[in-house]
Protein backbone atom coordinates (compact mmCIF):
# COMPACT_ATOMS: atom_id res chain seq x y z
CA UNK A 1 0.00 0.00 0.00
CA UNK A 2 2.31 2.84 1.47
CA UNK A 3 5.42 1.46 -0.58
CA UNK A 4 5.19 3.59 -4.00
CA UNK A 5 8.11 5.49 -3.90
CA UNK A 6 6.65 8.63 -2.50
CA UNK A 7 8.72 11.81 -1.68
CA UNK A 8 7.61 14.22 0.81
CA UNK A 9 5.37 16.94 -0.38
CA UNK A 10 3.44 19.56 2.05
CA UNK A 11 0.19 21.42 1.38
CA UNK A 12 -0.04 24.05 -1.48
CA UNK A 13 -1.47 27.32 0.17
CA UNK A 14 -2.86 28.05 -3.21
CA UNK A 15 -4.44 24.76 -3.86
CA UNK A 16 -6.06 25.38 -0.16
CA UNK A 17 -7.56 28.67 -0.62
CA UNK A 18 -9.06 27.00 -4.19
CA UNK A 19 -10.53 23.70 -2.48
CA UNK A 20 -12.04 25.40 0.48
CA UNK A 21 -13.27 28.01 -2.23
CA UNK A 22 -15.24 25.82 -3.65
CA UNK A 23 -16.34 23.31 -1.23
CA UNK A 24 -17.20 26.59 0.87
CA UNK A 25 -19.54 27.78 -1.68
CA UNK A 26 -21.24 24.64 -2.35
CA UNK A 27 -21.83 24.37 1.71
CA UNK A 28 -23.22 28.11 2.03
CA UNK A 29 -25.57 27.23 -1.01
CA UNK A 30 -26.60 24.52 0.92
CA UNK A 31 -27.45 26.31 4.19
CA UNK A 32 -29.10 28.81 1.96
CA UNK A 33 -31.38 26.41 0.48
CA UNK A 34 -32.28 24.49 3.53
CA UNK A 35 -33.12 27.46 5.41
CA UNK A 36 -35.04 28.90 2.52
CA UNK A 37 -37.26 25.53 3.01
CA UNK A 38 -36.37 24.45 -0.17
CA UNK A 39 -34.20 21.52 0.74
CA UNK A 40 -35.09 19.09 3.73
CA UNK A 41 -32.41 17.85 5.87
CA UNK A 42 -32.51 14.94 7.66
CA UNK A 43 -32.63 14.38 11.71
CA UNK A 44 -31.82 11.81 14.49
CA UNK A 45 -30.79 12.82 17.68
CA UNK A 46 -29.74 10.45 20.88
CA UNK A 47 -28.40 9.76 23.90
CA UNK A 48 -28.77 13.42 24.70
CA UNK A 49 -32.14 14.57 25.82
CA UNK A 50 -33.26 17.17 23.80
CA UNK A 51 -36.21 20.00 23.98
CA UNK A 52 -38.42 20.68 20.91
CA UNK A 53 -41.27 23.08 21.03
CA UNK A 54 -43.76 24.59 18.62
CA UNK A 55 -46.46 26.98 18.82
CA UNK A 56 -48.75 24.83 16.59
CA UNK A 57 -48.08 21.24 14.76
CA UNK A 58 -50.80 20.34 12.68
CA UNK A 59 -50.56 16.33 10.90
CA UNK A 60 -51.60 13.74 9.04
CA UNK A 61 -51.05 10.34 10.48
CA UNK A 62 -50.59 10.15 13.79
CA UNK A 63 -49.74 7.06 16.56
CA UNK A 64 -48.59 7.21 20.33
CA UNK A 65 -47.43 4.08 22.33
CA UNK A 66 -45.69 3.68 25.28
CA UNK A 67 -42.42 1.96 24.98
CA UNK A 68 -39.79 0.81 28.07
CA UNK A 69 -36.36 2.16 27.11
CA UNK A 70 -33.13 0.16 28.78
CA UNK A 71 -30.28 1.78 29.43
CA UNK A 72 -26.80 0.81 29.60
CA UNK A 73 -25.58 -1.46 32.44
CA UNK A 74 -24.41 0.51 35.46
CA UNK A 75 -25.54 3.51 33.38
CA UNK A 76 -25.00 7.17 35.81
CA UNK A 77 -28.06 8.44 34.48
CA UNK A 78 -30.13 5.32 36.03
CA UNK A 79 -30.71 6.68 39.15
CA UNK A 80 -33.58 4.86 41.35
CA UNK A 81 -34.84 4.17 37.80
CA UNK A 82 -33.71 0.43 37.80
CA UNK A 83 -32.60 1.62 34.28
CA UNK A 84 -35.47 1.60 32.39
CA UNK A 85 -37.20 4.17 31.36
CA UNK A 86 -40.87 4.42 30.09
CA UNK A 87 -41.09 6.72 27.47
CA UNK A 88 -44.08 7.85 25.08
CA UNK A 89 -43.41 7.25 21.37
CA UNK A 90 -45.19 9.23 18.77
CA UNK A 91 -44.78 9.55 15.40
CA UNK A 92 -46.48 12.02 12.90
CA UNK A 93 -46.57 11.06 9.12
CA UNK A 94 -46.09 14.82 7.91
CA UNK A 95 -46.43 17.50 10.15
CA UNK A 96 -46.34 21.20 10.01
CA UNK A 97 -44.93 23.54 13.05
CA UNK A 98 -45.28 26.96 13.06
CA UNK A 99 -42.15 28.42 15.50
CA UNK A 100 -40.20 25.28 15.73
CA UNK A 101 -37.44 25.67 18.71
CA UNK A 102 -35.27 23.13 19.03
CA UNK A 103 -32.23 22.48 21.96
CA UNK A 104 -30.25 20.09 22.76
CA UNK A 105 -28.36 20.66 26.75
CA UNK A 106 -24.69 20.38 26.48
CA UNK A 107 -23.93 21.55 29.50
CA UNK A 108 -23.89 25.12 30.20
CA UNK A 109 -24.60 26.32 26.75
CA UNK A 110 -27.53 25.30 24.72
CA UNK A 111 -27.40 24.39 20.80
CA UNK A 112 -30.69 25.95 19.96
CA UNK A 113 -32.30 25.82 16.00
CA UNK A 114 -35.61 27.85 15.73
CA UNK A 115 -36.95 27.14 12.37
CA UNK A 116 -40.47 28.34 10.45
CA UNK A 117 -41.31 31.71 12.70
CA UNK A 118 -41.26 33.77 9.10
CA UNK A 119 -44.82 32.98 7.51
CA UNK A 120 -43.53 29.58 6.29
CA UNK A 121 -43.97 26.52 8.58
CA UNK A 122 -41.22 24.07 8.93
CA UNK A 123 -42.70 20.60 7.29
CA UNK A 124 -41.42 17.02 8.60
CA UNK A 125 -42.33 13.75 7.23
CA UNK A 126 -42.00 10.48 9.46
CA UNK A 127 -41.27 12.09 12.24
CA UNK A 128 -40.54 9.47 15.18
CA UNK A 129 -39.71 10.89 18.76
CA UNK A 130 -39.44 9.18 21.67
CA UNK A 131 -40.33 11.36 24.82
CA UNK A 132 -40.61 11.50 28.49
CA UNK A 133 -42.73 14.64 28.28
CA UNK A 134 -45.17 15.63 26.40
CA UNK A 135 -47.88 18.52 26.27
CA UNK A 136 -49.86 21.12 24.88
CA UNK A 137 -53.80 21.34 23.57
CA UNK A 138 -54.36 18.46 21.40
CA UNK A 139 -57.53 18.13 18.96
CA UNK A 140 -57.64 14.93 17.13
CA UNK A 141 -60.24 13.67 13.84
CA UNK A 142 -60.87 9.87 13.66
CA UNK A 143 -59.33 8.69 17.08
CA UNK A 144 -59.14 4.84 17.81
CA UNK A 145 -57.93 5.15 21.71
CA UNK A 146 -56.75 1.51 22.95
CA UNK A 147 -55.81 -0.02 20.50
CA UNK A 148 -53.14 -2.60 20.02
CA UNK A 149 -49.89 -1.11 19.65
CA UNK A 150 -48.90 -4.31 17.13
CA UNK A 151 -51.75 -3.01 14.77
CA UNK A 152 -51.25 0.85 14.57
CA UNK A 153 -51.32 1.41 10.50
CA UNK A 154 -51.50 5.18 10.32
CA UNK A 155 -47.81 5.86 10.00
CA UNK A 156 -46.21 3.44 7.53
CA UNK A 157 -43.62 1.27 9.23
CA UNK A 158 -44.06 2.23 12.96
CA UNK A 159 -45.47 -0.70 15.20
CA UNK A 160 -45.30 -0.96 18.76
CA UNK A 161 -45.19 -4.62 20.96
CA UNK A 162 -48.08 -6.49 20.82
CA UNK A 163 -50.24 -5.75 23.87
CA UNK A 164 -49.27 -2.14 25.04
CA UNK A 165 -52.42 0.34 25.01
CA UNK A 166 -52.06 2.38 21.84
CA UNK A 167 -54.09 5.53 20.19
CA UNK A 168 -53.97 6.96 17.04
CA UNK A 169 -55.62 9.36 14.78
CA UNK A 170 -56.28 10.77 11.34
CA UNK A 171 -55.28 13.94 11.70
CA UNK A 172 -53.80 15.90 15.03
CA UNK A 173 -53.71 19.63 16.04
CA UNK A 174 -51.36 20.64 18.51
CA UNK A 175 -51.07 24.23 20.08
CA UNK A 176 -48.30 25.50 22.31
CA UNK A 177 -46.41 21.94 22.19
CA UNK A 178 -43.52 21.10 24.26
CA UNK A 179 -41.78 17.87 24.20
CA UNK A 180 -38.48 16.41 26.23
CA UNK A 181 -37.37 13.67 23.91
CA UNK A 182 -34.25 10.91 23.84
CA UNK A 183 -34.62 10.05 20.34
CA UNK A 184 -35.57 11.28 17.16
CA UNK A 185 -34.72 8.69 14.55
CA UNK A 186 -35.13 9.50 10.93
CA UNK A 187 -37.27 12.65 10.15
CA UNK A 188 -36.96 14.89 7.84
CA UNK A 189 -37.30 18.61 7.86
CA UNK A 190 -37.67 21.23 5.69
CA UNK A 191 -36.46 23.79 7.92
CA UNK A 192 -37.46 27.37 6.54
CA UNK A 193 -36.03 30.38 8.22
CA UNK A 194 -33.50 28.34 9.76
CA UNK A 195 -31.45 29.76 12.58
CA UNK A 196 -28.86 28.01 14.83
CA UNK A 197 -27.04 29.44 17.79
CA UNK A 198 -25.46 28.71 21.04
CA UNK A 199 -27.47 29.66 23.88
CA UNK A 200 -27.14 29.65 27.66
CA UNK A 201 -30.87 28.96 27.57
CA UNK A 202 -32.81 26.19 25.42
CA UNK A 203 -36.53 26.73 24.44
CA UNK B 1 12.08 11.60 37.76
CA UNK B 2 9.82 8.89 39.77
CA UNK B 3 10.99 5.94 37.30
CA UNK B 4 14.71 7.33 38.26
CA UNK B 5 13.69 6.99 41.75
CA UNK B 6 12.51 3.38 41.21
CA UNK B 7 15.70 2.05 39.13
CA UNK B 8 17.74 3.88 41.96
CA UNK B 9 16.28 1.54 44.69
CA UNK B 10 16.60 -1.40 42.44
CA UNK B 11 20.48 -0.81 42.14
CA UNK B 12 21.89 -2.25 45.07
CA UNK B 13 19.52 -5.43 44.46
CA UNK B 14 20.64 -5.71 40.70
CA UNK B 15 23.66 -3.77 39.85
CA UNK B 16 23.85 -5.08 36.22
CA UNK B 17 20.24 -3.47 35.58
CA UNK B 18 21.72 -0.25 36.25
CA UNK B 19 23.74 0.77 33.39
CA UNK B 20 22.05 -0.38 30.35
CA UNK B 21 19.01 2.42 30.17
CA UNK B 22 21.23 4.50 31.03
CA UNK B 23 23.43 4.02 27.60
CA UNK B 24 22.98 5.21 24.64
CA UNK B 25 19.60 4.30 22.66
CA UNK B 26 19.57 4.30 18.59
CA UNK B 27 16.59 2.80 18.38
CA UNK B 28 14.47 5.46 21.08
CA UNK B 29 16.16 8.44 18.65
CA UNK B 30 15.04 7.07 15.59
CA UNK B 31 11.44 6.51 15.98
CA UNK B 32 10.28 10.08 16.05
CA UNK B 33 12.83 10.40 13.21
CA UNK B 34 11.27 8.17 11.29
CA UNK B 35 7.08 8.98 12.38
CA UNK B 36 8.40 12.22 10.73
CA UNK B 37 9.37 10.96 7.29
CA UNK B 38 6.52 8.74 7.20
CA UNK B 39 4.15 11.50 7.79
CA UNK B 40 5.98 14.11 5.43
CA UNK B 41 5.59 11.65 2.83
CA UNK B 42 1.79 11.57 2.87
CA UNK B 43 -1.59 14.24 3.75
CA UNK B 44 -1.09 13.27 7.07
CA UNK B 45 -2.76 16.53 8.90
CA UNK B 46 -5.97 16.48 6.23
CA UNK B 47 -6.35 12.99 6.56
CA UNK B 48 -6.22 13.31 10.53
CA UNK B 49 -8.58 16.12 10.06
CA UNK B 50 -11.16 14.74 7.84
CA UNK B 51 -10.80 11.77 10.30
CA UNK B 52 -12.14 13.71 13.02
CA UNK B 53 -14.81 15.42 11.23
CA UNK B 54 -16.30 12.05 10.08
CA UNK B 55 -16.13 10.92 13.89
CA UNK B 56 -17.55 13.90 15.13
CA UNK B 57 -21.00 13.36 12.40
CA UNK B 58 -20.86 10.02 13.62
CA UNK B 59 -21.14 10.77 17.27
CA UNK B 60 -24.16 13.17 16.88
CA UNK B 61 -26.26 10.40 14.84
CA UNK B 62 -25.33 7.80 16.99
CA UNK B 63 -28.19 5.77 18.09
CA UNK B 64 -28.60 2.25 20.58
CA UNK B 65 -29.28 -0.18 18.05
CA UNK B 66 -33.01 -1.00 19.22
CA UNK B 67 -33.84 2.46 19.32
CA UNK B 68 -32.60 2.70 15.25
CA UNK B 69 -34.62 -0.65 15.04
CA UNK B 70 -38.04 0.15 15.81
CA UNK B 71 -38.21 2.60 12.72
CA UNK B 72 -36.53 0.05 10.44
CA UNK B 73 -33.10 1.22 9.20
CA UNK B 74 -34.47 4.93 7.12
CA UNK B 75 -32.01 6.75 8.66
CA UNK B 76 -29.11 4.76 7.71
CA UNK B 77 -28.30 7.22 5.01
CA UNK B 78 -27.08 9.40 7.80
CA UNK B 79 -24.75 6.55 9.08
CA UNK B 80 -23.36 5.32 6.19
CA UNK B 81 -22.16 8.72 5.08
CA UNK B 82 -19.76 9.58 8.16
CA UNK B 83 -18.69 6.31 7.99
CA UNK B 84 -17.21 6.49 4.36
CA UNK B 85 -15.97 9.88 5.06
CA UNK B 86 -13.91 8.18 8.09
CA UNK B 87 -12.77 5.61 5.45
CA UNK B 88 -11.62 7.86 2.87
CA UNK B 89 -9.62 9.61 5.62
CA UNK B 90 -7.94 6.63 6.20
CA UNK B 91 -7.38 5.64 2.54
CA UNK B 92 -5.94 9.02 2.15
CA UNK B 93 -3.38 8.34 4.49
CA UNK B 94 -2.67 4.80 3.94
CA UNK B 95 -2.79 5.12 -0.12
CA UNK B 96 -1.25 8.48 -0.91
CA UNK B 97 -1.07 8.13 -4.56
CA UNK B 98 -4.69 8.37 -4.88
CA UNK B 99 -5.31 11.52 -2.41
CA UNK B 100 -7.25 13.48 -5.80
CA UNK B 101 -10.04 11.62 -6.03
CA UNK B 102 -10.67 10.54 -2.36
CA UNK B 103 -10.33 14.39 -1.36
CA UNK B 104 -13.01 15.34 -3.90
CA UNK B 105 -15.11 12.16 -2.88
CA UNK B 106 -14.99 12.80 0.94
CA UNK B 107 -15.42 16.59 -0.30
CA UNK B 108 -18.48 15.65 -1.99
CA UNK B 109 -19.93 13.67 1.01
CA UNK B 110 -18.96 16.38 3.80
CA UNK B 111 -21.68 18.57 1.96
CA UNK B 112 -23.86 15.50 1.64
CA UNK B 113 -23.96 15.35 5.30
CA UNK B 114 -25.14 18.84 6.18
CA UNK B 115 -29.11 17.10 4.62
CA UNK B 116 -28.51 13.32 5.84
CA UNK B 117 -26.61 13.78 9.68
CA UNK B 118 -27.68 16.14 11.71
CA UNK B 119 -27.03 19.05 9.70
CA UNK B 120 -23.25 17.94 9.65
CA UNK B 121 -22.83 17.19 13.18
CA UNK B 122 -24.29 20.96 13.70
CA UNK B 123 -22.17 22.18 11.20
CA UNK B 124 -18.96 21.04 13.11
CA UNK B 125 -18.20 17.80 11.51
CA UNK B 126 -19.00 19.34 8.14
CA UNK B 127 -16.26 22.22 8.27
CA UNK B 128 -13.72 19.71 9.43
CA UNK B 129 -14.48 17.26 6.91
CA UNK B 130 -14.49 19.80 3.64
CA UNK B 131 -11.54 21.84 5.04
CA UNK B 132 -9.53 17.97 5.84
CA UNK B 133 -10.16 17.33 2.13
CA UNK B 134 -9.13 20.39 1.15
CA UNK B 135 -5.41 19.67 2.56
CA UNK B 136 -5.46 16.33 1.13
CA UNK B 137 -6.40 17.81 -2.21
CA UNK B 138 -3.79 20.61 -2.04
CA UNK B 139 -1.15 18.33 -1.01
CA UNK B 140 1.93 18.48 -3.66
CA UNK B 141 5.45 16.91 -3.82
CA UNK B 142 8.13 18.98 -2.52
CA UNK B 143 10.90 16.60 -3.05
CA UNK B 144 11.90 13.74 -5.69
CA UNK B 145 10.88 10.03 -4.92
CA UNK B 146 13.32 8.80 -2.65
CA UNK B 147 15.41 11.71 -2.30
CA UNK B 148 18.94 10.82 -0.13
CA UNK B 149 19.46 7.40 1.43
CA UNK B 150 16.71 5.11 0.13
CA UNK B 151 16.83 2.63 2.81
CA UNK B 152 14.99 5.41 4.74
CA UNK B 153 11.69 4.27 3.24
CA UNK B 154 12.70 0.46 3.64
CA UNK B 155 12.14 -0.59 -0.06
CA UNK B 156 13.54 -3.75 -1.00
CA UNK B 157 16.69 -3.04 -3.14
CA UNK B 158 14.21 -4.15 -6.14
CA UNK B 159 11.41 -1.44 -5.85
CA UNK B 160 13.75 1.12 -6.03
CA UNK B 161 13.22 3.29 -9.00
CA UNK B 162 16.31 2.92 -11.33
CA UNK B 163 18.94 5.90 -11.89
CA UNK B 164 17.33 8.37 -14.79
CA UNK B 165 19.55 8.09 -17.94
CA UNK B 166 20.60 10.18 -20.54
CA UNK B 167 18.33 9.64 -23.26
CA UNK B 168 20.29 7.44 -25.94
CA UNK B 169 19.74 9.04 -28.91
CA UNK B 170 21.75 6.91 -31.31
CA UNK B 171 19.77 3.65 -30.64
CA UNK B 172 16.53 6.08 -31.66
CA UNK B 173 18.30 6.68 -34.81
CA UNK B 174 19.32 3.44 -35.46
CA UNK B 175 15.44 2.41 -35.40
CA UNK B 176 14.27 4.65 -37.80
CA UNK B 177 17.19 3.89 -40.51
CA UNK B 178 15.85 0.26 -40.00
CA UNK B 179 12.31 1.54 -40.44
CA UNK B 180 13.28 3.46 -43.05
Amino acid sequence: MSTQAFGEGRVSWRRLLAGLAVTGTAAATLIVLTAQGVLAASFSVSGLPFTVTADKLEGTGFEQFATLDEMAPDSPNAGDTGGQLVLIVSAVKTAELTNLCQSVDLGGTSLKITAGDAGTPVTATNLVVDSDLVSGNASFNEIEVGRDASTLNRVPGVKGNIGVFAQQARTVTITNLRQNNFATTAATFKLAHLHMSFEPDGC
Amino acid sequence: MSTLDTSGTHGPADPSAGPAPSGPNPVRHERPRRFRHWRRTRPFWGGLVMLLGGAEILLTVWAPLPVVLHVGLQGSLGYLVPIVIMCGALLVIFTPAQRMFLAVVTALLGLASWLTSNLGGFVLGMLLTLVGSAMAFAWKLRTAPVAGDPADLGYPDELQPEPEREPELGRWGERESEAG
